[in-house]
Order: C-alpha cells, then sequence, then structure tokens
C-alpha cells in the first residue's frame, strides 16, 4: 500500500490481531457456542452415569474416551459452524465491506476469521479439557488410582485442537466462495467426515480419499489409553502436518475470496 | 482523456459496465449499462433510481468491492479497488448491522486500529456525529438514526477525499435525516466528494451538486438540480414546513 503506515510485518500484524479479536468476540457471542459447549459437558459428565457400560474397559478409561468423544464431536460441529455463521454474518452485515474498503487485505481478512475461531476452539479445547481432566482425577482419587498425567491430557487437547482448526480452515474455503452459511457448514462437517474416513481409503472406490487431510491423525483417544505423551519427533511431525493443512485451506480460502465479488 | 485531467476528478467512471452471469436458466444480467460520471472535490452527487437501477453496483465498484465487466473507476485518478485508491475511500453500506456487543466508542476504535488513525481521532468523530453522549453505550441499543451516524462515523474516520453512501437515509425518521443530511453538506464543505444513493428525492434535491438518475442500470439525466428543474436549490438545508411542525410537536416529548 501506498502509506507507509499500512506497509510491512508491524502493521499487518496489528490488523490481523485486530480482526482475530473482533471474531473471537463475535464468536463467543453465538448462541452456537455456548449451547455445544453446554452439550460437550454434559455429555462430558454424563460418562460418569454411563461408566457401567464400559464393555469390558477399565472405568477410568471408559471415562476419557468418551469425554474426549464429546469434545471432539461438539468441537467439530463448532470448527464447521462457526466460521460459517461468522463469515457470512460479517458479509451480510456489511462490517466485511467496511473492512476491505480500509487498508486490509483479502488473505488478512480471512487470516483474521481464522485466527478468531481458532482462539475460541482454543478456549473450547481448554475449558472442557479442563472438565475431563477434573472429572478424572476426582474419580481416580475415589478409586485410588492416578488416571492420567497431566502431559498426556495436554498432549490429547492438543491433538484435538488441531483438528478443529483443520475442519475450520477447511469451512472457510468452502464459505469463501459458497453462497450461504447453511451450505457452507454442512460441507464442512461433511470434510470432516471424509477426514475421518481417510484411513479406510485403500484403493477401490475410496482411493480418491487420500489427497483428503487425514484427520484420523489427530484422534487422541490412543494417547489416554497408552498413558504416555506424544514423543517429541511424532509431535513435530504432526504440527508440521497441520500446519501444511492449515496454510494450504487458507491459502485456497485467500484465493478464492480475493476474487469474490462483495 | 489525459492523466493530467483525470486527477482532478475525485471520482471518475468512464464506461463503467457491470453484468453478472446467472447461470443457464437466468442468463446474463446487466446491472449496469457503460455509465460515465465525473465528480470534482466538495461536491456532493445523488445517484437516483428505483431498486435494481445499479445503484449499489456503481457505489461498491467505487469502493472497489467489485470489478466493472468493462470501463473504468477512478478515485482521485487511482483505479478503484486499488491498495492507493481504498486509502481514499470512505464507504457506508446499504443497511449496516455492526457488532451489537461493541460500544460506540469500542467499534470506531477498531475502525482506526484498522486504519491506523489516532485513539484522539475516534473521540472527534464521536463529537462530530453527535454520539458523544452516548459513545459508551452499546451498539445494540442505538436506534437506527445513531447506528447510520456511525457508519458515516466510521467511513469518514480516516479522512477520505472520497465518501460513498449506500441509501445513508434508509429507515431513518425526518429528524435523523436532517442531522445526516447536515454531516453530508458538512462533508463537502470541507473538501470531500460525496457519492450516495437515495430513494428521497426531496432530500437529494436539497443535498446534492450533482444528480444521476439511473433506470435498469441506464444513465436516464445527470446535471445539477439547477440544470435538471431549471431552478437553483437554496443553499441552506432547512427542514420543510411539514418538517419544522413535525419537529415541534415532537419535542416537548422528547
Amino acid at each position: 500500500m501506498s502509506d507507509s503506515r499500512h506497509n510491512g510485518i508491524t502493521p499487518a500484524l496489528r490488523r490481523l490481531r485486530l480482526l482475530a479479536g473482533q471474531t473471537l468476540g463475535g464468536a463467543l457471542r453465538m448462541r452456537l457456542t455456548p449451547l455445544l459447549a453446554a452439550v460437550a459437558a454434559l455429555l462430558v459428565l454424563g460418562s460418569l452415569w454411563l461408566r457401567v457400560f464400559n464393555f469390558g474397559a477399565s472405568e477410568l478409561k471408559f471415562i476419557g474416551d468418551l469425554g474426549l468423544g464429546a469434545i471432539g464431536l461438539a468441537g467439530t460441529l463448532l470448527a464447521a459452524l462457526a466460521p460459517a455463521q461468522l463469515f457470512f454474518a460479517d458479509l451480510a452485515g456489511g462490517a466485511a465491506a467496511c473492512v476491505l474498503t480500509r487498508p486490509v487485505r483479502r488473505w488478512e481478512f480471512v487470516a483474521g476469521q481464522l485466527g478468531g475461531v481458532a482462539a475460541l476452539l482454543a478456549l473450547f479445547t481448554a475449558a472442557l479439557g479442563a472438565l475431563l481432566a477434573g472429572l478424572l482425577w476426582w474419580r481416580g482419587s475415589q478409586l485410588g488410582v492416578v488416571p492420567v498425567t497431566l502431559p498426556v491430557l495436554l498432549s490429547a487437547c492438543a491433538l484435538q485442537w488441531m483438528k478443529f482448526t483443520v475442519v475450520a480452515a477447511m469451512t472457510l474455503f468452502i464459505s469463501s466462495y459458497a453462497g450461504s452459511a447453511l451450505f457452507a457448514g454442512c460441507a464442512g462437517l461433511l470434510g470432516a467426515v471424509i477426514g475421518h474416513l481417510r484411513p479406510f481409503a485403500a484403493g477401490g472406490a475410496l482411493e480418491w480419499l487420500r489427497v483428503w487431510p487425514n484427520l484420523a491423525l489427530f484422534d487422541s483417544e490412543a494417547l489416554l489409553a497408552s498413558g504416555q505423551p506424544l514423543a517429541g519427533s511424532l509431535l513435530l511431525s504432526l504440527a508440521g502436518y497441520w500446519a501444511i493443512c492449515v496454510l494450504l485451506f487458507g491459502g485456497l480460502a485467500s484465493y478464492a475470496f480475493k476474487h469474490r465479488e462483495l | 482523456m489525459s492523466a493530467t485531467v483525470t486527477e482532478t476528478w475525485a471520482v471518475e467512471l468512464r464506461g463503467f459496465a457491470k453484468s453478472y452471469w446467472l447461470g443457464w436458466t437466468g442468463g446474463r444480467v446487466h446491472a449496469v449499462q457503460p455509465l460515465s460520471l465525473r465528480l470534482s472535490p466538495g461536491r456532493v452527487l445523488g445517484l437516483l433510481g428505483p431498486n435494481g437501477s445499479g445503484k449499489s453496483t456503481t457505489l461498491k465498484a467505487l469502493a472497489g468491492l467489485l470489478k466493472p465487466t468493462a470501463g473504468e473507476c477512478h478515485i482521485c485518478g487511482q483505479s478503484a479497488g486499488s491498495d492507493a485508491a481504498r486509502e481514499l475511500v470512505g464507504y457506508l453500506p446499504e443497511s449496516p448491522s455492526f457488532a451489537p456487543h461493541l460500544t460506540g466508542r469500542e467499534f470506531l476504535a477498531y475502525c482506526a486500529g484498522l486504519s491506523a488513525v489516532s485513539e484522539g481521532r475516534v473521540t472527534e468523530m464521536l463529537a462530530w456525529s453527535g454520539l458523544a453522549g452516548v459513545a459508551e453505550r452499546r451498539l445494540a441499543t442505538y436506534s437506527k438514526g445513531m447506528a447510520q451516524r456511525l457508519g458515516l462515523a466510521q467511513a469518514v474516520l480516516h479522512d477520505p477525499a472520497v465518501v460513498l453512501l449506500d441509501e445513508p437515509a434508509g429507515g431513518l425518521d425526518p429528524e435523523g435525516r436532517l442531522l445526516l443530511g447536515r454531516l453530508i453538506r458538512d462533508l463537502a464543505a470541507r473538501g470531500k466528494a460525496v457519492v450516495f444513493s437515495s430513494h428521497l428525492l426531496a432530500q437529494a434535491e436539497e443535498l446534492c451538486d450533482q444528480i444521476a438518475i439511473l433506470g435498469q442500470g441506464r444513465l436516464l439525466a445527470a446535471g445539477s438540480p439547477a440544470e435538471l428543474l431549471g431552478a437553483r436549490p437554496e443553499a441552506v438545508l432547512r427542514p420543510s414546513r411539514l418538517e419544522q411542525l413535525y419537529l415541534e410537536k415532537l419535542r416537548p416529548h422528547e
């Protein structure tokens, strides 16, 4: 941009921080966020009452599995629906137009949206992870067993968050060219389902799934079962895979949005 | 036209046309047929016409939000939508709904941050738009008139040379329209070129130095109100007799 106030990394980072903060503020006030958080919290707490159906597994493992499953399910829904809802609300309400007639580049707008949603998903995962940890430790103290160490639980939550942000980036890409929030949200959810089916893509009709991100890599139930935190090298390679997926979908979203007429 | 001459116009449309492809069933729709208009700094241009006549499309093209199918749009000699042009433009979309959880001051501070404008300018704009008294209230509690004035304040926050307003008076009561009209005239007095779309013909007649009437994407008439109507408009914006009566009756109940 012609004015030095708008050029360079520092102004761009300032704009990204503002856009992400604004997106997070909007996301925290959506009805969807507390609704999904409440549903996930009820499911996590409900694992205490459902533990009799443990299919022979240890009680704490069952609580951990069900809790992480609940966080995964609600988080995936939030990751697919929230970006679509926020993106189209900004388009329809004129907020995007007001922002984009300022010295804000289209990719900055997309990155700000993704950053805000990623922050929302981090808060969501942290809050429900803390609830699950509290439940596991409370029940473990009653049974006289150490349920799970903090590094294991942190690794599990980090993996969940990575999966959610890939789904959010996927949904933002769809939103960047789609005509409605409903379509983008549903397509984002479908993308998440396909990502979970990716390990089954071995030849035949499912071969094409191999091009899709493998979201099953971020499933963390096995971590709780093993009781071991992720090895550093594995964590690094997963973080690399995650970064490639987010950058790929974020980049595609920016490209599509750059050519979109508002 | 030479580049030197082009740069003297705050707003210039040269053969601007826009069409949309609506698919095999809808075919191609011509939103704006080749349109040429010019506006000098310190002047107000009103785009008039029924719904679907191409007013918003023209404003969006000038704001750089959509690309012309043919022709060119220039802001102070810069191609609309370019980085340089976006620094020179302020835009108020039609029926904006800004973040309802923010206060008026927080919203303007957010816009100021994006435009790298000082916080002092936020206070200045709140006072200018008559919103200083409600600056700490949440936007969810703002009336339509307050929201429009806030929208105008965010559009001029970074002191742009050209202000584009899409239906700024839509849904406003007479008092709100008068206030908005005074703000628009004040912008022109400060040397800004203002382009706005409206269905309110009386207000356009009072406010505008130039009027362009569009219909089905075509320019039907253009010129000053005096040229178009054969009479010079009043220099000072005053409420009409009915508006005066309306305001007098309302004032004791406020």
